[in-house]
């Protein structure tokens, strides 16, 4: 019975050791990382030769709870003039952890590829993008934006979809445009309809 | 002589004969068990002396010894290694029974076999079990596919790596997964998440269909799964099994190795020690890949134990880990996204075979170590402490930008602490039982740096269980009844933005049983069991608030959810003939404060896109059911099996039905043997017929409609060789035969994909 009285004296040092470290860690602040709050679209009037005039204007689009229900993205109108060129860059910004996004779909570029869809494109176009981001990837950070000269409306809608983790070669998926884009794979990581009026 | 005296004489003779064989019409019933754990004893010679009449026990342990006349008889009841009874029974009319229980003998004559102390399952409710060749097809699977040969039990899944078991349709918290006698506390929770067990450290899967909260503890509702190893040799012995196993889909690989041993120098010590590993890459539905669908499993168990006459000790560890990716297109980003795969019906591309996993991906690592002893009291009690100790370590990671790729996005420790202390009785009278304390104590920890609000806050949760239990048996009857006492503590704490959540919750219930047991004649038994059990809330369903990725839904926990209360009465007959076998379970199980997740019809809109928005409420529910099983030997070479169940599932406070309940589904199948006779090595091959009916019993809301019934076939062959001490099983099984295309209601992933296509497996399995 000797070995069983010592296997005793174990378990019930194991049993002690176990209860006493055994208790859940004080909670900590996670700063949601992935978290997209703000999405700003910077224009700046380009001339015929593509140089910048003038001065940039921008619409931002924001939703600084993240994920909270009740609340929804605040979403601004994008003015814009018939006739002119503009180059767009997009902003993403994660106000919760104060992290700029858009240099990590600029690092990540073969991941990641914006469409530019709605109306305004498609339905009643009066816009028309083109990738501009310099370097071979299409992303859609930068690119230039033509509004028509006389177009039949003057209001539309702009759907910004950014995909990422999508197979760039699949057949469209260069386009812009692409409406199919659920077919080259990824997933959406924004999702934004932006109102378009032009003056 | 006239003729009225010879009349008389005639009619006296004959009433005098008649009186005579009604007499001699009396018989003696019984059942042979072990005294100390109520395992019935099979192959026990009882002989009536004065009768010269004897019987031997079957596999229940039952005996009948008929024509005897009125009397006063002596039996003897014999079994190797254990201390003979004789017995003085009055005949005086009908039926005599009685339940013998039968003492081991005194350790240390040399020839005298000491069987471990496995304790068996002594339920009266219906039990269901996997062992020997069912068990031996079955390897290579995870336990939920495993399972699923049992009628009454089905899966419920997320792609094809990931499998749930399912009792009646009812699944994870509801019901309890034992690993060699400790309840398995992992995060069982989650759809997503299997239970952390390799089914290769049990040589025997049991399966107890009815409310089991008594004897294992809260969340018993729906069964219990009881994993359990052989028990330990307690004499030299040495012992090694190997499995090879290769599957042609996914290009699967696995192997398992198993020893046993027991010591010749130091009496009743034996150890076990196993390992297995499986390697599997992308799954192959017809006509594509699914993408990141890849397997990698790392697991060990291993046990010493010594047994002597007056004690026991066992000490068990076992380690379960798993590395699994999780289909690549079942990742959508939002709503959109999600009901245009479900609009295509599988993934927009093809994909190609790779071992590879990538993100999304979960990791988990599941630690367990037990340590249990018991102790002879006396001949007729012994007492029992068992001490469990388990840490699961739970990373799920996700489609990320930059350095938070390799982040996971949920990382959850949780360590728990089980302790049960219990004295069991038994007597050579009437009754036996059990009365016992038990202690669960957990805490869960949210492992900072995910960079995600945790899903489910940080807890402590202590629980305390009183229970007893009682049982009569005499003869073919066995009554029991059981009540226990149960107190839960649980405390929370997790950060929402910068705030601080907190919150303290308190839950006590009441459960009991009562059950009997009937062996109608030797082939037939009846058992019929009521049970109320009781389920307190989950920590997610009380606490959840986030994005649910795959299935592009917000959830929102209810911190108010009271403890669900149920009631399962379940009854099976069960005929064990020569050629049949017959099983019939049906079952009635009213839930009070049913917990499920509805979706409320709002969305939420965000940067990101919609999502739809689903909320924990309570319902009362009513599950009712059936399970078949049945097969029967046509001839000496040809025999066939068929199995089925029908579950129903009620909200019956607005009569509609509750979703991921398990449709109808039957599975038959005809086997030839070629053998030559019964002791020969196996040989024998099977075609059969699995048929999964649509599932008409549709919730108010899914965002898909069930899928359409499906027929599968399958083909497995299987030959065993005998080579001196050696054995080899070789076993060849072709699944879904005709590489049908289906959907199956109980796969989540069935809104992004069809099921895997035919699979080709080898299995190989080498005793020596």
């Amino acid at each position: 019975m000797k070995t069983s009285n010592k296997l005793y004296l174990i378990a019930l040092a194991l049993v002690s050791f176990t209860f006493t470290s055994c208790e859940s860690e004080d909670p900590v602040i996670e700063n949601d990382g992935e978290l997209i709050t703000d999405v700003t679209l910077t224009f700046h009037e380009l001339d015929a030769s593509g140089n910048l005039v003038g001065d940039s204007f921008d619409f931002t689009a924001s939703d600084a709870e993240g994920i909270e229900i009740g609340t929804t993205p605040n979403i601004e109108t994008v003015m814009l003039e018939k006739g002119k060129t503009y180059q767009m860059t997009i902003d993403v910004f994660n106000s919760v952890a104060n992290e700029d996004i858009t240099e990590e779909i600029k690092a990540e570029g073969e991941a990641h590829q914006f469409y530019f869809l709605g109306s305004a494109f498609n339905s009643s176009p009066f816009l028309s993008y083109q990738y501009n981001d310099g370097g071979s990837e299409l992303i859609g950070l930068k690119g230039k934006l033509t509004v028509q000269q006389s177009p039949g409306f003057n209001n539309a809608n702009m759907q910004i979809i950014l995909r990422h983790d999508l197979d760039k070669s699949f057949p469209g998926a260069s386009n812009p445009n692409f409406e199919e884009y659920v077919k080259a794979g990824g997933e959406s990581d924004l999702d934004i309809t932006f109102p378009v009026v032009l003056k | 002589m006239n003729l009225k005296t010879g009349i008389l004489l005639v009619l006296i003779l004959s009433l005098g004969f008649k009186v005579q064989a009604q007499d001699c019409n009396l018989s003696i019933r019984g059942k042979i068990i072990h005294l100390e754990n109520n395992e019935p004893i099979e192959a026990a010679y009882i002989w009536v002396i004065e009768a010269e009449e004897g019987a031997v026990s079957d596999q229940n342990g039952n005996f009948t010894v008929r024509n005897l006349c009125k009397g006063t008889y002596t039996v003897t009841i014999q079994y190797l290694g254990h201390k003979g009874i004789k017995d003085t029974i009055l005949l005086e009319s009908g039926t005599f029974t009685k339940t013998y229980r039968l003492e081991e003998e005194a350790l240390g004559l040399q020839s005298v076999e000491v069987h471990g102390h496995r304790d068996a399952v002594t339920t009266t409710t219906a039990v269901s079990a996997l062992y020997g060749e069912a068990l031996l097809e079955s390897r290579g699977e995870n336990l939920g596919e495993s399972l699923r040969r049992i009628s009454g039990v089905s899966t419920f899944s997320t792609g094809n790596s990931i499998s749930k078991p399912v009792i009646h349709g009812m699944h994870s918290n509801r019901i309890m997964i034992m690993n060699n006698g400790i309840r398995l506390e992992g995060q069982q929770w989650g759809a997503e998440h299997a239970p952390e067990i390799d089914p290769f450290l049990a040589d025997e899967i049991t399966v107890v269909k009815g409310a089991e909260t008594v004897r294992y503890g809260p969340e018993a509702m729906g069964g219990v799964i009881l994993v359990n190893p052989a028990p330990l040799p307690t004499k030299k012995t040495s012992k090694t099994s190997l499995n090879l196993i290769a599957g042609s889909n996914g290009r699967m690989g696995n192997i398992n190795l198993v020893h046993v041993g027991g010591s010749d120098k130091i009496k009743g010590l034996g150890y076990r020690v196993q390992g297995s590993a499986k390697r599997s890459g992308n799954v192959k539905s017809p006509g594509y890949f699914q993408r990141n669908t890849g397997v990698s499993e790392l697991n060990l168990s291993s046990s010493v134990g010594y047994s002597a006459k007056k004690i026991g000790i066992e000490a068990y560890y076992s380690l379960f880990q798993s590395e699994l990716g999780i289909l690549t297109d079942a990742h959508t980003g939002n709503l959109s996204d999600l009901e245009a795969i479900i609009e295509n019906g599988r993934p927009f591309t093809d994909g190609e075979f790779d071992y590879a996993i990538i993100n999304p991906k979960q990791r988990v690592t599941h630690h367990l170590a037990k340590l249990k002893s018991h102790y002879h009291i006396s001949e007729s009690w012994k007492l029992n402490f068992q001490y469990g100790f388990q840490l699961n370590h739970r990373q799920e990671f996700d489609k990320r930008r930059g350095d938070l790729n390799e982040n996971a996005s949920l990382d959850l420790e949780l360590f728990t602490n089980t302790i049960d202390l219990y004295v069991n009785h038994t007597h050579e009278n009437e009754f036996s039982g059990t009365w016992g304390i038990n202690f669960i104590q957990q805490a869960n920890t949210n492992i900072p740096g995910t960079g995600v609000t945790p899903l489910i806050p940080n807890y402590d949760m202590a629980n305390v269980g009183f229970y007893a239990m009682e049982k009569y048996s005499k003869g073919p009857l066995e009554v029991e009844a059981g009540l226990r006492y149960d107190f839960r503590n649980v405390s929370t704490a997790r950060y929402i933005g910068q705030e601080l959540r907190t919150a303290k919750l308190d839950y006590q219930n009441l459960s009991a049983f009562i059950g009997g047991l009937y062996h109608i004649s030797p082939d037939l038994t009846f058992n019929s069991n009521l049970g109320s059990a009781w389920r307190p809330p989950n920590v997610n369903e009380l606490f959840s608030e986030g994005l649910h990725h795959g299935a592009a839904a917000v959830e929102i926990g209810n911190s108010d959810l009271e403890s669900e209360k149920s009631l399962k009465w379940i009854n099976e007959l069960q005929y064990d003939g020569k050629r049949t076998h017959l099983e019939f379970t049906a079952y009635l199980n009213p839930i009070s404060d049913y917990i499920y997740l509805n979706p409320t019809g709002e969305v939420f809109v965000s940067l990101r896109g919609t999502f739809n928005i689903y909320e924990y409420l309570q319902a009362n529910a009513l599950f009712y059911g059936f399970d078949f099983a049945g097969s029967y030997e046509f001839t000496d070479r040809i025999s066939g099996y068929l199995k089925g169940s029908i579950v129903q599932a009620k909200n019956t406070d607005n009569d509609s039905y509750f979703p991921f309940i398990p449709s109808n589904r039957m599975d038959w199948g005809i086997s030839y043997d070629f053998a030559k006779d019964a002791g020969s090595p196996t040989n024998k091959i099977t075609v059969s017929n699995v048929l999964v009916a649509k599932q008409n019993r549709e919730p108010a809301f899914d965002i898909a409609p069930p899928p359409p019934a499906y027929a599968l076939f399958n083909l497995s062959y299987q030959k065993q060789f005998n080579l001196a001490d050696d054995k080899l099983n070789l076993g060849l099984q072709v699944q879904n035969l005709f590489n049908t295309s289906y959907k199956d209601y109980m796969n989540r992933f069935r809104y992004f994909t069809y099921d895997m296509g035919t699979n080709i497996l080898l299995k190989i399995n080498y005793e020596f």
